[in-house]
C-alpha cells in the first residue's frame, strides 16, 4: 500500500468567511454540513453563494446533509506550496454529495491503490485554530 | 454583424523571457513604437486603448488610464479586459465594437505583464475560503480532475499529450522570441518522464510564467483598404463565452465553452473546419489543446488522443499547431500571454512565418481560456476566426 499525507499535520490558516458564508463555517463548529438549498426549485448548491444559482434570487434555506458521496474526481498533489509543502504527495478531489453538488476537499485515510473515481466517501472534520473545522473526505468502507 | 469591419493591420510581440529586467510600460512602450514603425499610423492617430488585464497591474483600478498616460496617448476610449488568459483576443473583438460604434478608429491593443517579476495579484477571500485551505495549487490541480476524469470516461493515451508537447516544442525552436530555456528539442518519453506536478499532470504539461508583452492594431476596414494596407487580419467570427453552464450544480467537466464559443464564431464567419490554415489555441495546460480539439469539432468527443495521433500538427503539416510554440514552448507572459497565440495567428496570415509559414495563409483559428472555478474547466472560453485579405 502507498501512503498519502493525510495532511493533518498542515498548519492551516483558518478562512474569513463572507456575509454570506458565516453561516456553513459557523456550522462547522459542531461539525455539521450544510447546504444552501432554493427552495423555489428544490435545489442545493455549492459553494455558498449571495444568489440562488438556478433563479439569481437571494431567499435560500441552510440544511444539514448527511456529506456522503462520492469521488468525481481527484489528483495527488506532488508539488505543493507553503504551509502544504513537505507534506506531499497528499490527494485532493472533487466529491459529488448525494444531493447532487460538488465539494473540492482533501481526501484522508485513504491509500493510493484505494483512491478512484466513484469510490464512496463521507465528510471527516479536521480542526482549524479558530474552533471551526474545514471538511474532508474519508472512504466509507 | 460589424466583426469584419474592421481589421489587425499590424503586430508586434517582444522577446519572452524567464524573469525580466524591464518594467511592464517599458514592454509596453516597446509594443506601441513597433506598430508605429510597421503601419505608418502615428501616435497622434491612435484613439482607442484595450488592455488585457495582467498580474503586474492587478490591484490597479486606474489601469488603462495610467497606461495611456505613460505612453502619452489621447485616446476616445480606454479599456482594460478582464477576463483573465481570454483577454487579449477579446480586446479583438471589443476594439471592433468600439470602431463600430463610432467612439474611436485606431485602437491599440496591448497586453504585457510581467508576472516573473512583478507579480501584484491581491488575496481575495474565495481563494483563502474554499481553496488555498485544502493545498490546491491552482491551474495544476484544476488539470490534474480534468484529466482523470477524462481517462475515466474515455481512456487517455499520454503518449499523444506528448506529441503536442514535442510539436510545439520544435516550433519555438523556430521562433526566436520564445524564451531561450525551452528552445531546445524533447522527445515524447522526455514528457512521460517529466517529473509529477499534481498527477496526471506532469512539469512538461505545464506553461511557465514568464515576462513579455504583445499587440495589434486595429482600425475599420475601410480605412485598412483607404490606407492601401496590402496585409491584413480580418476577424471574420467570434464567440465568447463566460461561466458555461453557471446554473448547473453538476456537469461534465471535460466539456467546455468553447463549444458554443466554436459553433458561434464559425457560423458567423462562414468558414468550415476544413479552410482552416493554423490552429492557435490557448495552451496554458497539454491537455486543454486536445480539449479544443473536441470542442471545436476536429474529431469526435473521446477521440481526441486518436486524432492526434494521426494528424501531422507540424508548421508544414496537415492542422499547424501553434506555429511559434504556443505559451507552453514559448512562455506564458502571464495574463498577455493569450496574444503570444494571437500574434503567431496574424504573422502567419500576413505570410511573414518565415522558416514556420504555413501553406495555406487564407483562415487561423485563434482561441481563449480564461480562469478555471471551482470544480469546473473554464471560466471564459473564446474562439475566433480570422481570415487574410490575400
Amino acid at each position: 500500500m502507498t501512503k498519502l499525507n493525510d495532511t493533518r499535520l498542515v498548519e492551516r490558516v483558518p478562512p474569513s468567511p463572507l456575509s454570506f458564508t458565516r453561516p456553513f463555517w459557523d456550522a462547522t463548529r459542531d461539525k455539521r454540513f450544510l447546504l444552501q438549498y432554493d427552495p423555489r426549485n428544490g435545489k442545493y448548491q455549492f459553494f455558498p453563494r449571495p444568489v440562488s444559482i438556478y433563479d439569481g434570487q437571494g431567499e435560500l434555506e441552510w440544511r444539514e446533509v448527511s456529506g456522503e458521496g462520492e469521488i468525481y474526481s481527484y489528483t495527488i498533489e506532488v508539488r505543493a506550496r507553503p504551509p502544504f509543502q513537505g507534506h506531499e504527495p497528499f490527494a485532493l478531489g472533487i466529491v459529488t454529495l448525494k444531493e447532487n453538488v460538488n465539494v473540492m476537499a482533501n481526501i484522508v485515510n485513504c491509500d493510493r491503490e484505494e483512491l478512484r473515481i466513484g469510490l464512496p466517501v463521507r465528510v471527516c472534520w479536521l480542526p482549524l485554530s479558530n474552533g471551526t473545522h474545514l471538511p474532508a473526505f474519508e472512504p466509507r468502507r | 454583424m460589424s466583426l469584419h469591419d474592421c481589421a489587425i493591420v499590424g503586430y508586434a510581440e517582444t522577446k519572452i523571457v524567464e524573469k525580466g529586467t524591464k518594467d511592464v510600460w517599458e514592454l509596453s512602450g516597446e509594443i506601441l513604437g513597433s506598430l508605429i514603425r510597421t503601419t505608418g499610423i502615428e501616435k497622434g492617430a491612435i484613439d482607442g486603448l484595450i488592455l488585457s488585464s495582467s498580474m503586474t497591474s492587478a490591484g490597479n483600478v486606474f489601469w488603462s488610464q495610467t497606461v495611456a498616460d505613460q505612453l502619452a496617448l489621447q485616446v476616445n476610449f480606454a479599456q482594460t479586459v478582464d477576463i483573465g488568459g481570454c483577454s487579449p483576443l477579446g480586446t479583438v473583438a471589443r476594439a471592433a465594437m468600439a470602431i463600430d460604434s463610432g467612439l474611436c478608429n485606431n485602437v491599440l491593443c496591448l497586453f504585457a505583464d510581467t508576472q516573473a517579476s512583478e507579480d501584484n495579484r491581491p488575496k481575495r477571500p474565495f481563494r483563502q475560503e474554499w481553496t488555498s485551505a485544502i493545498g490546491y495549487l491552482g491551474p495544476p490541480t484544476a488539470f490534474g480532475f480534468i484529466s482523470k476524469r477524462y481517462e475515466h470516461q474515455f481512456g487517455l493515451d499520454y503518449a499523444a499529450l506528448g506529441k503536442l508537447a514535442v510539436t510545439q516544442r520544435n516550433h519555438a525552436i523556430l521562433n526566436d522570441l520564445a524564451v531561450e530555456k525551452l528552445r531546445k528539442p524533447i522527445t515524447v518519453d522526455d514528457y512521460l518522464n517529466s517529473r509529477m506536478i499534481a498527477e496526471p499532470i506532469r512539469l512538461l504539461d505545464c506553461v511557465m510564467v514568464c515576462d513579455g508583452a504583445s499587440g495589434v492594431l486595429v482600425t475599420s476596414r475601410k480605412n485598412a483598404e483607404r490606407k492601401g494596407f496590402t496585409k491584413a487580419a480580418i476577424p471574420l467570427g467570434y464567440g465568447e463565452i463566460t461561466h458555461y453552464r453557471a446554473g448547473e450544480s453538476v456537469f461534465d467537466i471535460t466539456e467546455t465553452g468553447h463549444l458554443v464559443a466554436a459553433r458561434k464564431a464559425f457560423e458567423q464567419s462562414g468558414t468550415k473546419l476544413s479552410d482552416i490554415g493554423s490552429f492557435h489555441p490557448y495552451d496554458d495546460f497539454i491537455i486543454a489543446i486536445m480539449l479544443q480539439l473536441e470542442m471545436l469539432g476536429f474529431c469526435k468527443r473521446g477521440q481526441g488522443c486518436a486524432f492526434i495521433r494521426e494528424t501531422d500538427l507540424s508548421h508544414g503539416g496537415d492542422l499547424p499547431l501553434n506555429t511559434g510554440g504556443g505559451q507552453i514552448s514559448a512562455g506564458q507572459a502571464g495574463l498577455a500571454g493569450g496574444g503570444t497565440n494571437l500574434v503567431e495567428a496574424v504573422r502567419q496570415l500576413f505570410g511573414e512565418g518565415g522558416k514556420r509559414q504555413v501553406a495555406n495563409r487564407k483562415t487561423a483559428v485563434v482561441t481563449g481560456i480564461g480562469g478555471i472555478p471551482y470544480t469546473r474547466n473554464f471560466a471564459t472560453s473564446s474562439v475566433m476566426v480570422l481570415s487574410s485579405n490575400a
